[in-house]
């Protein structure tokens, strides 16, 4: 059984990927070319896409883990309501659909009656409401906070799963040696975290590279191309504008880009083990 | 006596930080439960209200009238298809690898799991434009076999593993009592690994009811929409009826969460093993 799902899958892989290469090389006329390859990169907006694309995921996946590895330490540290603490932090958003987390975080912003405007006024924090999705660098700002809140489970349950895991005479032995907390933390924890820490690391990286419902519910990309990235540039190039020769193109690149990503980590993370 | 006093301290700062942790990501949920609420003046108020002063279910009766429980059933057909779809191709591939040693074996799992590393944003076009040269574009069909590749692999690895903890001698010692092959397996393993199975099951049933980029872009007309879909709808509108979209939303949630509420152990321990240990 596993010789025939395999071929199956490797010819599906195959056709789809060549299907896209045709595509991004062929011309209107049916005519090799590479203008695709040339406007969409040669494309003014492109140097913005790849600056925003580099933007979105880098400070998402930084959101994500710090929030992620905070959280399942503190959730490691308590015993009684672990449970229950847990499934409100980790379940609740990752329960929540990519789109119902989209509309209820643009409500969220809303400049005139979004409650984050309210709460921040309330404290003090600021004087007039921001026009969070009218600038393009708050958007980014904005889409980046939501999207640290929908994924930042995934990093908080690996992390979790890896503490568990860490024979408790580590600590005691690094105690006995005069480590405090925080000697303890940097001793023991982190270093047994650190393989997790990667892998963890290249699934945010490329996940969050990939993930296109909140940006293009929140804003659609704008305003003036602020939060526009490759994946949703992708989706617009092709249900948008129709243009299926430069949106297979840039397919080919952002996947060029992450079969980069992935294979720098797989360097490291190869080497972390050999060690 | 100063070790149980710093841990104890620590304790309570940890719930105390937890409880704000809590608090903050429960409350986008809170927020949009008390708008779906509250009525269309109150939404509008200012300054803004933070919890309903008069109650209302008329989102509820709107968004019902404009056809979600239609929506709904489309959504139950997609994912439930994709579910029964990915199972029944992932648990042979995902017994064998648990159970035979053979040749290339590491190659051949590492092909299996290819569509995990393939970004489904990448193949958006060609599925689209493979989907319409077959004549599936805009059916339930279609959808559940452009999910079935992204899903299958994950259901491989977590199988897998739900195998691999269950001791080869309980199919041996079936075997040796006259059972044939597929009789132990359905009688002595299937038996042992149906909590896992399920798990795998509802985790590929949830990916397909949460997923808005293939299934906005395949289910366009919109008797065949599901609610990702269906709800994408609103957001394109010049002016987003905030209400019946939440109202919507909120009974979108609600078998995801109770899903997830009840079978939490076995998706973090399935995740985790599966995707860290490999």
């Amino acid at each position: 059984m596993v010789v025939p799902y395999v071929a199956v899958i490797v010819v599906l892989i195959a056709a789809l990927l060549s299907s896209n290469a045709v595509t991004s090389f062929t011309a209107r006329d049916g005519t090799l070319t590479l203008e695709h390859y040339r406007d969409t990169l040669g494309d003014d907006v492109f140097p913005t896409i790849l600056k925003n694309t580099v933007t979105w995921t880098c400070l998402s996946a930084f959101g994500q883990i710090f929030l992620g590895l905070v959280i399942a330490l503190l959730l490691n540290t308590i015993t009684a309501g672990q449970s229950l603490l847990r499934t409100v932090i980790i379940i609740l958003p990752w329960g929540t659909l990519d789109i119902v987390a989209g509309v209820m975080w643009k409500w969220m912003y809303n400049d005139l009656y979004g409650v984050i405007n309210d709460v921040l006024q309330h404290g003090g924090i600021i004087d007039d409401p921001i026009a969070w999705l009218a600038d393009p660098g708050m958007a980014m700002a904005a889409v980046v906070i939501a999207n640290v809140w929908k994924g930042f489970v995934l990093a908080a349950m690996f992390f979790l799963a890896r503490l568990r895991g860490i024979p408790e005479y580590l600590f005691e032995v690094a105690e006995i040696d005069g480590a405090g907390t925080i000697g303890r933390f940097f001793h023991v924890t982190l270093p047994q975290l650190r393989s997790v820490l990667l892998t963890t690391t290249l699934l945010v990286l490329v996940w969050t590279i990939n993930y296109f419902p909140l940006i293009f519910i929140m804003t659609g990309g704008g305003p003036a191309n602020g939060t526009e990235t490759l994946v949703t540039y992708v989706y617009k190039l092709s249900f948008r504008f129709l243009e299926y020769g430069r949106a297979a193109a840039l397919s080919n690149v952002l996947f060029l880009i992450i079969l980069a990503v992935t294979a720098i980590f797989m360097v490291v993370i190869n080497r972390e083990e050999a060690e | 006596m100063t070790r149980s006093r710093n841990k104890r301290r620590a304790r309570t700062i940890a719930y105390v930080l937890l409880a704000l942790i809590a608090t903050a990501v429960a409350f986008p949920i809170y927020w949009m439960i008390v708008t779906a609420l509250k009525t269309y003046p109150e939404i509008y108020r200012y300054p803004i209200t933070y919890y309903p002063h008069r109650i209302t279910f008329e989102h509820f009766a709107t968004i019902e009238k404009m056809g979600l429980f239609s929506h709904f059933v489309n959504s139950i057909v997609v994912s439930g298809g994709t579910m029964v779809l990915s199972l029944a191709i992932g648990s042979f591939p995902a017994y064998a690898f648990s159970r035979y040693r053979f040749r290339g074996r590491g190659v051949l799992l590492g092909s299996a799991l290819l569509f995990q590393m393939f970004p489904m944003a990448v193949l958006l076009l060609p599925i689209f434009i493979t989907l319409r040269n077959i004549g599936l574009l805009d059916t339930h069909l279609g959808l559940i076999l452009a999910y079935v590749p992204f899903t299958t692999p994950i259901t491989i690895v977590f199988l897998r593993s739900f195998f691999i903890s269950v001791p080869k001698s309980l199919e041996e010692a079936a075997l040796i009592d006259g059972c044939t092959l597929p009789q132990a397996l359905r009688r002595v393993i299937l038996p042992v690994t149906l909590p896992g199975i399920c798990a795998v099951g509802i985790y590929t049933f949830l990916f397909s009811w949460s997923e808005l980029m293939y299934s906005m872009s395949i289910l366009v007309s919109n008797d065949v929409q599901n609610l990702p879909a269906f709800l994408s709808v609103f957001v394109g509108q010049y002016q987003t009826r905030w209400g019946p979209l939440f109202a919507g939303s909120i009974v979108s949630m609600a078998p995801p969460l109770i899903m997830f509420i009840l079978l939490q152990r076995y998706f973090i321990a399935g995740l985790t093993s599966g995707s860290v240990k490999g």
